[in-house]
């Protein structure tokens, strides 16, 4: 063994990506190089940059979802008032919406990540048109990027899932990469993963697209079917495997995995559509759960009344044990903000004795009596009544630095009412015994 | 006004008489003239004075006028006119002559002239960047908020990072977050790097061996990004004072670097005092500990009531000093504190009011960690007492230099420990006082370390084989990587091809991030800290006594599978050290020179081994040696342990261990001696020994001074060497390594009977072999830190200086300041390692 080989063989730097063999098991054959091509039926799309492989499809379904005039305005609200009208005028036509996802070399970001294989779709002819470009190899990534920059320039409102903190960023640093093909300017870009998340993270846990599409969607009646999908995981290793001459066979699998998350997408905007849209009346289909997710979506968007209707409509339909105190609690603060204070007590007193919420009915009753009834007394005994639960509850807390600062705080309001009750005492002892009396009437 | 001025004269002058007052009280104490073995007095030196230079923006002077900053010190304006022709500077001055303006002042003019401009500061420390950006908040609200100053580094919260990369003119941060978080994310800076005219790299002397080699690649790769935006930018560095500043800047900017070396700033006069505790036993080479003396020293300034900072080397003797000196200043109730510990686990709140204590006056006296070393203002103080030689010439000086108010006299004291590091300055004081010899090395080419890089910069960009990265085979390396699964060829570049990121496991601040986690199981398993692979054989092997934070730990298990010791707490009456063998095998000579032979010999141009000396080379005439450098194949292990107890360092038990091999490919200096000299001798089989083994001891402390190293950073052994090869080159030692050799590294120098013994077979069953023993010194990170050469080419001087130190130590028989402890050596070491230095001087 010469001195160089050992010097190679001996650094770890130089250790072999994965414990695998590098390259890969079956080797594409010379007949097989556009073998992907034929697979997919794919053509080569040429421009002044070079090639690329570009497919396209039409669907039948989803069918098209015409945004309703509601839908863009909850969709496009945001803090920023100027912005949320520049997004509610841009998605107005939905000629110009474009659906993006993309197939990238890895999760991590950052610039030595590639999106290799780029899928489109627009609303067309009643269904969907689907468009996918795919890079042979890193030198086509010009002429990707060129088509991909033309398409977002005739359909510059952009929606995705999770496109806002992961494609669109990850296509920018390629854009800037070129150093000659500029960043395409958006002139908005909706990403529902956020609404999805508000919607459906309740009942579903996580809002993975194919979740969604099984859960919320009803896929398999739609007659979608994600038979032999590819495992996101695996994709890069399929590509870098391609790139080193591997076979063509698992990226037409990951081809049709991106056309089945774009339908999804596409599918996943009906729903949203649908669910924002919808006339309060006509909320029979849809599951409690999805109606307290709507209810706190609209609560984050300002639309008090809608939220507040459709919490109720859960609360009627009837909700799983482990989500009525939350939906109880949120009802109980949004009669409060109403003005009707008299019901969101109802609700406080029904859950005082609550292990989850009791703390937090009993803080929220001392300040209704205390600043609305006026009744000191009452609201020192809830003062009290949270001190002792949280007593009992210090033992076997998890938190038991939470529970002790909570402590503090409820005893902190208890000495001020105290503080308060000896000097109204003082000042209007007149009046102590007509209060005695309201207090056992409540 | 004029009132105050008087008192303040009055105090100093007080202060002077105070200052005086102690060193005649230390000299009183110095009967023989040996405790104080050097007083410097430096004068006050004269600021020299330059005006503005006349591009400078008019409303930057007047902010910096506004500052109390009318005219420059000469070095200033010619720092400042050197940027300003566009050169890359390296700007070499001690603390606190006003550097920072040097870089400052040419950026802003650079911004307030065109605002686009940006520019990239760079500081070892995140502490050091948060200091520099008060300065600049300052200057910036004297020109209205003219220009974006932030930091961009791991606590910067994520929604203040886009607006950062788009406003700031100015980012400070630190090399890490530079590797991981800006580089690989150059797309978000294209603000910053197509607009990029400037990067400051500060406190430059920090970036010598492994982080120095780190940086160098970050700066190619830096260097490279600016390129794709068309950018090609100036650099702009300050460095303390070392023997080779414009080569260290060279050789990390690979580009031409002007150097500015004069010092117009002002300077208090200064005493510096070397003080060596006295010796307790003379045989033996005990002295007093340094850690008592130096807070007796400092007790003594506090006494006169002069601000005084104490230093020390480590966190625990940072609390021992500190408990010492409170319990000397008990804090009078409803008082403040006034003697505080300052050092890196301290909350940066806590930090501040410590700061801020000192420049107001309330606290009296601190002890720090090298933490307050770098450019954190303090103020000026009294006296400054170090505990202990911080480890080089640069870190002294800067140290010390915390001392000096501008109107008064300061005081620096040395407290020496017994290493010989300490040792040999406090013994040389004109090593120390001349001009410095430290040179700081670096080795950016280190295979381990260059392709880590290389990685890193596919990610950022694809790599044409073309480009220039290092002094290697781009092409080669490249073709590796792929064939790794890396990279992949596609067109003319190759472009990254994996999932991972890979600035994420590259550690800047060391070679490989493989290491060891400890976790306490005495309660709950709590992860009580972490140590690379090396040391966790010799420290965490099982049984061992592993001692952290003050606490005694014994180690039960040690997982090699998942990297972690599993410890627990112990209170015993012993320690425990590992013995080690190291065998070197020779795997390519880069160089090697005869003893006082007139030309170095290039290896390609002969045998790979010098033909064994026939009987005439081996006449009396030439008493042969010689001395090399090259690649060499490290293999340790770790074979057993003994159990020491504490003070009597008594050796009560000892164990065998069976942990894996380590090898190590790196490269290494070493000095061979041949027969002819061993012969000329007169010493016994095992003085001789000894005396090599005292020597290689004498020969490390010297190479980690010329070095600016750590003991850690090198390796030592003794080998014979391997016989010449019967044919061809390749079979070098294949077959013939060399016969096991201790360590004296990782041991503190302490030579074990256990090993001596097993010597002594080696040579019975070999004796041929070991009468030509290579004492190697050898870089202690796989691939090689840059230390082998640079020592062969100061072979002369290192020799020079081992003799020096070993010559002018007091013991008798070696002491742990020179050859190592008298009781490891056969009794004549000293004097047989004497004879074999004056032979190889000769």
């Amino acid at each position: 063994m010469s001195a160089a080989t050992d010097k190679f063989s001996r650094l770890a730097a130089l250790k072999p990506s994965r414990p695998a063999p590098v390259r890969p098991a079956a080797i594409r054959k010379p007949g097989e190089e556009d073998a992907l091509g034929r697979l997919l039926g794919a053509g080569v799309a040429t421009n002044h940059f070079g090639e690329h492989l570009a497919i396209r499809n039409w669907f039948s379904t989803p069918e098209f979802a015409d945004p309703s005039s509601t839908t863009i305005e909850l969709l496009s609200r945001t803090r920023d008032e100027s912005l949320s009208r520049k997004t509610r005028a841009a998605l107005q036509n939905p000629e110009e919406w474009l659906f993006l996802d993309t197939e990238t070399t890895g999760l991590a970001g950052g610039t030595g990540t590639y999106a290799f294989l780029i899928g489109l779709a627009w609303w067309d002819a009643g269904g969907l048109q689907v468009e996918q470009f795919f890079m042979r190899d890193f030198a086509e990534e010009h002429s990707l990027l060129l088509e991909l920059s033309q398409r977002v320039a005739e359909r510059p409102v952009l929606v995705t899932f999770n496109g806002k903190s992961f494609d669109w960023p990850l296509l920018e640093n390629r854009f800037t990469m070129t150093r000659s093909i500029a960043v395409p300017k958006l002139a908005a870009h909706l990403d529902l993963l956020h609404p999805a998340r508000a919607l459906w993270k309740l009942r579903l846990g996580s809002v993975r697209l194919v979740e969604l599409e099984r859960r919320v969607l009803d896929a398999p009646r739609l007659g979608w079917h994600r038979e032999n999908d590819v495992a996101s995981a695996l994709i890069p290793q399929f590509y870098f495997d391609y790139l080193r001459g591997g076979p063509a066979a698992p990226l037409a699998g990951v081809v049709r995995h991106n056309q089945m998350d774009l339908r999804g997408l596409a599918a996943l905007f009906g729903k949203i559509n649908a669910l924002l849209s919808e006339a309060s009346s006509t909320t029979n289909e849809i599951e409690s759960l999805d109606l307290f997710g709507l209810s706190r979506f609209l609560q984050r968007r300002g639309e008090d009344d809608r939220a507040h209707f459709a919490c109720m409509q859960a609360l009627e339909l009837g909700l799983p044990q482990e989500f009525r105190p939350k939906a109880r609690r949120e009802l109980a603060l949004m009669f409060k903000r109403r003005g009707e204070h008299g019901r969101a007590v109802e609700i406080w007193l029904e859950t005082v004795a609550d292990p989850h919420n009791g703390i937090h009915a009993c803080e929220q009753l001392a300040i209704y009596y205390e600043r609305r009834a006026k009744d000191l007394a009452k609201a020192g005994q809830f003062a009290k009544l949270a001190v002792a639960t949280l007593r009992r509850q210090r033992a076997n807390s998890s938190d038991p630095l939470l529970t002790s600062r909570l402590e503090q705080k409820f005893l902190h309001r208890l000495a001020r009412l105290q503080h308060l009750m000896r000097i109204n005492d003082g000042l209007a002892r007149p009046l102590a015994l007509s209060r005695s009396s309201g207090e056992s009437q409540a | 006004m004029p009132e105050s001025l008087a008192v303040r004269r009055a105090e100093t002058s007080h202060a002077i008489t105070r200052v005086h007052e102690v060193l005649d009280a230390l000299a009183a104490r110095d009967h023989k003239g040996e405790i104080l073995t050097a007083i410097r007095h430096f004068p006050s030196r004269e600021p020299q004075w330059a005006d503005f230079p006349a591009w400078v923006h008019p409303e930057l002077s007047s902010a910096y006028a506004a500052k109390g900053i009318r005219r420059l010190y000469t070095h200033q304006a010619s720092a400042a006119e050197a940027v300003h022709a566009g050169k890359n500077v390296v700007i070499v001055t001690p603390t606190a002559s006003g550097k920072t303006l040097c870089y400052n002042m040419p950026v802003l003019n650079a911004v307030l002239e065109n605002s686009g401009s940006r520019a990239l500061y760079l500081f070892p420390t995140k502490a050091l960047a948060q200091d520099q950006l008060a300065e600049l908040h300052d200057l910036n609200r004297r020109l209205e908020d003219r220009f974006g100053v932030f930091t961009y580094d791991g606590d910067t919260p994520a929604d203040a990072r886009k607006s950062i990369r788009e406003k700031g003119h100015i980012v400070l941060t630190n090399p890490d977050m530079l590797h991981a978080g800006i580089l690989p994310h150059h797309t978000r800076w294209t603000r910053l790097f197509e607009n990029l005219r400037y990067i400051v790299l500060d406190e430059l002397h920090t970036y010598r061996g492994v982080f120095g080699s780190h940086l160098c690649n970050v700066l190619r790769r830096l260097r490279r990004i600016a390129r794709f935006y068309g950018r090609d930018p100036q650099f702009i560095c300050c460095s303390a004072t070392i023997a080779n500043p414009g080569d260290l800047a060279e050789r990390l900017l690979e580009s031409e670097v002007e150097v500015l070396g004069a010092n117009g700033a002002p300077a208090a006069e200064k005493t510096f005092v070397f003080y060596n505790p006295p010796v307790v036993n003379r045989a033996l080479g005990i002295r007093r500990s340094y850690i008592n003396e130096s807070s007796r020293v400092a007790q003594e300034f506090l006494k006169h009531d002069l601000q005084t900072i104490v230093f020390a080397n480590s966190r625990l003797q940072t609390e021992i000093l500190l408990t010492y000196l409170q319990q000397a200043n008990p804090h009078l109730p409803g008082k403040p504190e006034t003697i505080r510990g300052y050092r890196g686990g301290y909350l940066p709140n806590e930090r501040r009011e410590i700061e801020r204590g000192l420049r107001d006056g309330i606290i009296r006296g601190v002890v720090s960690t090298s933490a307050l070393e770098l450019g954190i203002d303090v103020g000026s103080l009294d006296t400054v007492v170090m505990a202990g030689y911080p480890g080089t010439i640069a870190a002294t000086w800067q140290r010390a230099g915390r001392a000096g108010r501008r109107s008064g006299s300061s005081c620096a004291v040395l407290v020496a420990s017994s290493s010989p590091l300490d040792q040999f300055i406090v013994r040389h004081p004109d090593y120390f006082f001349g001009n410095t010899p430290e040179h700081a090395f670096i080795q950016p080419d280190n295979l381990e370390i260059l392709i880590n890089h290389l990685k890193c910069a596919a990610f950022e960009l694809p790599i044409a084989p073309s480009e220039n990265f290092g002094d290697v085979d781009l092409p080669d390396l490249c073709a590796r990587l792929a064939e790794a699964g890396y990279l992949h060829l596609a067109g003319e570049n190759y472009h990254w091809t994996h999932e991972a990121y890979p600035a994420d496991t590259i550690s800047l601040r060391s070679v490989s991030s493989d290491n060891f986690v400890i976790v306490d199981v005495t309660g709950a398993p709590t992860v009580i800290g972490e140590v690379d692979f090396p040391s966790a054989l010799v420290f965490l092997h099982e049984k061992a006594i592993y001692i952290h934070g003050g606490q005694q730990h014994h180690v039960e298990h040690l997982d090699f599978k998942e990297r972690k010791a599993y410890v627990k707490r112990v209170d015993v009456d012993y320690y425990t050290d590992a013995v080690r063998y190291t065998q070197v095998r020779v795997l390519e000579i880069a160089a090697t020179q005869r003893n006082s032979a007139s030309s170095v010999v290039k290896h390609k141009e002969l045998p790979l081994i010098p033909s064994r000396p026939s009987s005439s080379s081996a006449s009396s005439t030439s008493l042969t040696s010689s001395f090399s450098h090259g690649d060499v194949l490290v293999r340790s292990q770790v074979v057993g342990f003994k159990k020491i107890k504490f003070f009597t360092n008594e050796n009560i038990g000892d164990g065998k261990l069976e942990l894996p091999e380590n090898e190590m490919h790196t490269t290494a200096y070493w000095i061979t001696l041949e027969r002819s000299l061993l012969e000329s001798l007169s010493f016994t089989v095992s003085e001789r020994q000894s005396g090599m083994f005292g020597l290689l001891h004498a020969l490390e402390s010297v190479a980690t001074l010329l070095l600016m190293c750590d003991r850690r950073d090198l390796g030592t052994a003794i080998g014979e060497r391997p016989p010449a090869p019967d044919s061809g080159s390749a079979a070098v030692g294949a077959q013939h390594l060399s016969r096991p050799c201790r360590d004296a590294a990782l041991l503190h120098g302490t030579i074990e009977n256990f090993t001596a013994s097993r010597m002594e077979d080696a040579i019975s069953h070999n004796p041929k072999e070991f009468f030509e023993p290579n004492l190697y010194l050898f870089d202690a990170y796989p691939g090689g830190i840059g230390f082998s050469e640079p020592l062969f080419r100061t072979h002369a001087t290192l020799v020079q200086k081992t003799r020096e130190l070993i010559a002018a130590c007091p013991c008798e028989q070696g002491c742990p300041s020179c050859v190592g402890p008298a009781g490891d050596l056969a009794p004549r070491a000293k004097e047989a390692a004497l004879a074999i230095l004056d032979r190889l001087c000769a």
